[in-house]
């Protein structure tokens, strides 16, 4: 039972669900932080002819909520 | 291998026998015959080979504890608690890991390679109980086989770690 992981995913995988998993188990504090240091964004650029072309995020991150303008 | 078991007590014989030689020992087999442990994170080094007596690991094959001149091995760690005594007679340090890898290598060195590691009090009973419960409810419900995996590794990380707080 212990091994059904491994029908699925392989190590890595594995462990970035483990490390999720632990994550969520923080104090809230704590948890923020890890949160922040967890996040892994990838970029990619092609490039022909010596130029490099546009810069594309693999999964584009969420867009900043801008806070509204507090009432008066 | 009859050969390479004589080769090693071979070799110490010279290597006590010889005041100079063991002054040009390396950094790693040191005097007061500690292990040297580096326990690293992605973004901290826990410990960067520091003498230390002995380590607990929760290897995914059983928990092992590690001594000073080791035989070399590599075991891949579950979710559990990495215990270093750091002196003889002292409270050792606990780490929960959620994964990792643990290299002994041949030279007294015990490497330890985890994503992520906390000390039991950074972590909140409350959210290990919603977190498991919202686990097992994937468990139990009718997803996928790939989504129950996951879970199943999410309800092990959770009860490694209610069992290592209730110690």
């Amino acid at each position: 039972m212990s091994s059904t992981w491994r029908e699925f995913m392989s190590w890595n995988k594995y462990t970035q669900v483990a490390s999720r998993a632990l994550r969520q188990a923080l104090t809230e504090t704590d948890r923020v932080a890890a949160e922040k240091r967890a996040a892994i964004g990838v970029r990619y650029q092609l490039w022909e002819n010596g130029q490099g072309g546009e810069q594309n995020y693999v999964v584009p991150p969420a867009k900043e909520t801008t806070p509204g303008t507090p009432p008066v | 291998m009859f050969a390479s078991r004589l080769a090693p007590s071979l070799r110490a014989l010279p290597r006590q026998a010889s005041a100079v030689r063991m002054a040009r020992r390396g950094y790693a087999e040191a005097a007061d015959g500690k292990l040297q442990l580096s326990l690293v994170l992605p973004h901290q080094s826990l410990y960067s080979s520091a003498g230390v007596i002995q380590v607990n690991l929760p290897a995914a094959t059983g928990d092992m504890g590690i001594l000073a001149n080791h035989v070399p091995s590599v075991e891949a760690l579950r979710a559990g608690v990495v215990e270093v005594i750091e002196e003889n007679g002292q409270a050792g340090k606990k780490w929960f890991v959620s994964s990792g890898f643990a290299t002994v290598h041949g030279n007294n060195t015990l490497t330890i390679n985890a994503v992520e590691a906390y000390q039991l009090d950074k972590f909140s009973p409350e959210n290990i109980r919603s977190a498991l419960a919202d686990a097992n409810r994937v468990l139990s419900s009718s997803a996928p086989e790939s989504e129950k995996a996951e879970a199943r590794i999410e309800v092990e990380v959770f009860e490694g770690l209610q069992a290592a707080l209730n110690k």
